[in-house]
């Protein structure tokens, strides 16, 4: 339980509507431009709501036997994929979460699912495997064995993947079938985000670091000196800010300039316990991250990475996952007790409540 | 809401074939109350019966500053990192390692992680082993040595294989290897569970409760009887036993009490440290003298005991009187007189394996500081070497005792009940490869206030 006391929304946040799902939500995301929000819970649970008023629209329950492990939204927002610990990875459409085809990858775990920018592909990440599948569930390419358990996927751009394990990060031309670069460090990646351009590579370490490559260089750097491990990553939309936490704390790192290198972060002070997800805006430099202690908070960024708070809710237990609308005017979070909020994002016009105590 | 509690989980270590599926499987069907998750890395040729099963491939994942105490488990952390969103599914969480797995990582996880720290605790390792083949395994493989080493308890499996005498050989060479771990012997993984789960396994007292001589240091005899004497001819009569001589120290005056009992105990070991006189059968015993009974003889053998007024004595013997059936008797009346008192020494062994405890045992307090420099200096130095860690510590003008317990070089210390009357005192155990006691001990002295 937080060990924080409850409060309503403060600053940009306002009230918007809650929900409830069946279990602890681990995946959420907007479909249809925004018209929808889809909620995923550890039993294989999947919901689908009303993007302005929370109302339900369907639900299916045991998606995935085991339980749920990943979802992702297509981003036309049609299509949605999902996987979980049956080793199956489902698409279905949005309207109303019908199945269009199931994807059998075997016995191991389905952890990680991602589709490329212009959505022609769907990476999927099972164990030590990555496949590569079209919209309709042909399959593409699969790659062969990483030396452990994949840890990330992302794209790169449009025909290459990106894939992080145990001790390298390896990059393939999916559709030519070759491997087009590694990187290789020795340390368990956990987490793998990379700049919109895909030049910088940053990869959270088990050993509390978080590692960065310049493709275009060669050059690399290690930050160390986290408390914890580095899971959550992102990066604004100009790829000039990397917000970074192991922690309670959020470390931000600014590549303006000749940075990060030899300067110093922005450091981000607003929750009580460790970091449980984190997120830029869809544009700009607006950051929220929420947290174990049920806290949400969104802060605007300067270019060296330093920044204040605009806007503060209590999303009411730990906070499994947090997610912009694509016109950054709400922002959802779902929690450990399968409550979803979606608090409208906007200046407060009230001069009584204006300004972020 | 009551405070969350942390999960407890129990790995299972041992050699392919040394039954750890088969206890799995027991646990499974008698504790069916419980919801148990099992995370499998190997998959032998028996299947689990039920519960929540999660195969796993065995992941170490060693960190690019070469740091063995930084070296995890990454298939338990993903595994577990998703078992702690569906907590209200289960209870119980065991592990069943591959027969190779190295159990520092798997131990350091829980103290490494973070995010697995805060939900599960490490109940305890449990260690099985195969009666019939652990002394050749044991020869050929650190792995094996390294569960052993870290086993809080260690099954011996498979008993109905192997002979009474070689399982007592067998159960004293590992226990000169982990003086810590509890022993248990079983037929087919036969063992009470409660032996298994639940242990609190880090918690000392237990370790005390069970076994108080544990801590105690090692003597060069094995047992003391006292009998009491009226003036006259006494025989000691041995049968045939396992060896052909054994060494004795003989006291008048002994008291009976546990402190008169380790007085002759502290008497009897400067007399030892002496060249032994050998004696043959038929001659007078001397007092507070190291001798050597010689036994080579077939059939019973006898030595004179004169006794010149009503006494007391000690025997001191290297082995114990029941493995040659040693008995007092008095020459006129043909009349055996037993033992008053008869007290068992923790003896001391031949450490052939690299792999051993040591013991440390100081009353007093220790200066919190000068401890963790030196425990922070020699776990950088021999944390490799040191597998396990655990002990109570009593720190100058802390009323409560200090808990602490290390996996190589972690170690954490917590603050424990308070010591009301009882004398304070430190406690610890280190169990691990080619450890130097004396230095260890020179090292703990200097701590002391």
């Amino acid at each position: 339980m937080p060990n924080i006391e409850p409060f309503s929304p403060r600053g940009m946040f306002h009230e918007g509507w809650t929900a409830e799902v069946n279990d602890y939500a681990i995946a959420c995301g907007w479909a249809l431009k925004g018209k929808q929000f889809i909620v995923g819970d550890v039993a294989g649970g999947l919901f689908s709501f009303e993007g302005d008023t929370g109302k339900i629209i369907w639900k299916k329950e045991n998606t995935h036997s085991g339980g749920l492990l990943a979802m992702a939204i297509h981003p036309e927002g049609e299509i949605f994929a999902t996987s979980g610990q049956d080793g199956n990875v489902q698409i279905c459409n949005c309207h109303e979460g019908k199945v269009i085809k199931t994807l059998n990858l075997g016995k191991g775990w389905v952890e990680h699912l991602k589709w490329s920018n212009d959505g022609l592909f769907l990476a999927i990440a099972s164990s030590k495997k990555v496949y590569v599948f079209n919209e309709i569930g042909e399959e593409k390419w699969i790659s062969e064995d990483h030396p452990s358990t994949i840890s990330a996927i992302t794209w790169s751009n449009k025909n290459e993947l990106a894939t992080a394990c145990y001790g390298r990060v390896t990059f393939f031309d999916i559709v030519n079938n070759k491997t087009n670069q590694k990187l290789e460090w020795q340390g368990s990646l956990v987490s793998m985000e990379l700049s919109p351009d895909g030049d910088i590579v940053a990869c959270g370490s088990q050993d509390n670091s978080v590692h960065f490559w310049r493709r275009s260089t060669g050059m690399d750097a290690e930050m160390t000196g986290y408390p914890g491990k580095p899971s959550h990553l992102s990066f604004d939309d100009s790829g000039k800010l990397l917000a970074t936490s192991g922690s309670e704390r959020i470390t931000v790192w600014s590549f303006i300039g000749k940075g990060p290198e030899g300067t110093m972060p922005g450091e981000l002070c607003h929750h009580t316990e460790p970091i449980s997800s984190l997120a830029f805006s869809n544009k700009g430099m607006l950051v929220a991250s929420g947290s174990r202690d049920g806290s949400v908070v969104a802060s605007f960024l300067k270019k060296d990475g330093n920044g204040d708070p605009v806007g503060a809710a209590f999303a009411g237990d730990l906070v499994g996952a947090i997610s912009w609308r694509p016109d950054d005017c709400a922002l959802a979070a779902v929690n450990a007790k399968g409550v979803v909020n979606v608090w409208k994002f906007k200046v407060r016009t009230n001069l009584f409540s204006k300004g972020f105590k | 809401m009551s405070i969350k509690e942390k999960v407890p989980v129990t790995i299972l270590t041992g050699f392919l074939g040394s039954g750890k599926t088969t206890l799995l499987n027991r646990i499974l069907s008698e504790e069916h109350g419980k919801r148990i998750a099992v995370i499998e890395n190997e998959y032998g040729e028996v299947g689990i019966d039920q519960g929540l099963v999660i195969n796993a491939d065995e992941e170490v994942f060693e960190m690019s500053n070469g740091c063995i105490c930084c070296t995890v488990r990454g298939d338990l952390i993903r595994v577990l990192g998703n078992l702690m969103k569906r907590r209200d599914k289960f209870d119980y969480v065991l592990v069943e390692t591959t027969g190779l797995a190295d159990p520092g990582p798997v131990a350091q996880t829980f103290f490494m992680d973070e995010e697995i720290s805060s939900e599960f605790t490490l109940d305890g390792i449990v260690t099985l082993v195969d009666a019939a083949h652990i002394d050749q395994q044991l020869g050929r493989s650190d792995e094996s040595s390294e569960q052993v080493a870290f086993a809080d308890v260690l099954v011996l499996n498979k008993t109905d294989l192997v002979s009474d005498d070689a399982l007592n050989t067998l159960e004293s060479r590992l226990r000169d290897m982990n003086r810590m771990t509890r022993i248990i012997r079983a037929e087919n993984a036969k063992v009470p569970i409660e032996t298994v789960l639940n242990l609190s396994a880090f918690d000392l007292d237990q370790i005390l409760k069970r076994r108080p001589t544990f801590l105690e240091p090692e003597y060069p005899f094995e047992w003391t009887g006292v009998y009491d004497l009226d003036a006259g001819k006494y025989e000691l009569m041995l049968e045939e036993g396992p060896d052909p001589e054994m060494s004795l120290v003989a006291l008048v005056n002994q008291g009976e009490s546990e402190e008169e009992l380790k007085d002759g105990a502290e008497s009897s070991v400067r007399l030892y440290a002496e060249k032994a006189n050998n004696l043959e059968p038929g001659n007078t015993i001397p007092f507070r003298e190291h001798i050597n009974l010689k036994l080579d003889d077939k059939g019973n053998k006898s030595f004179i005991l004169n006794i010149e007024k009503p006494t007391k004595i000690a025997l001191f013997t290297q082995h114990t009187a029941e493995e040659f059936n040693m008995k007092v008797i008095k020459s006129e009346e043909n009349k055996e007189i037993p033992f008053n008192t008869e007290r068992f020494w923790q003896a001391e062994h031949e450490h052939d394996d690299e792999v051993g405890s040591i013991a440390i045992e100081r009353f007093g307090d220790v200066d919190p500081e000068k401890l963790n420099t030196w425990m922070g200096r020699l776990l950088s130095e021999k944390g490799v070497d040191i597998f396990r860690t655990k002990g109570f510590i009593s720190y100058s003008g802390n009323p409560r005792r200090i808990v602490f317990q290390g996996v190589h070089m972690l170690f954490t210390a917590q603050p424990d009940k308070e010591w009301g009357n009882e004398p304070r005192r430190n406690q610890l155990v280190f169990i691990g490869r080619n450890l130097n006691e004396k230095e260890m001990q020179e090292g703990f002295d200097k701590c002391l206030i």
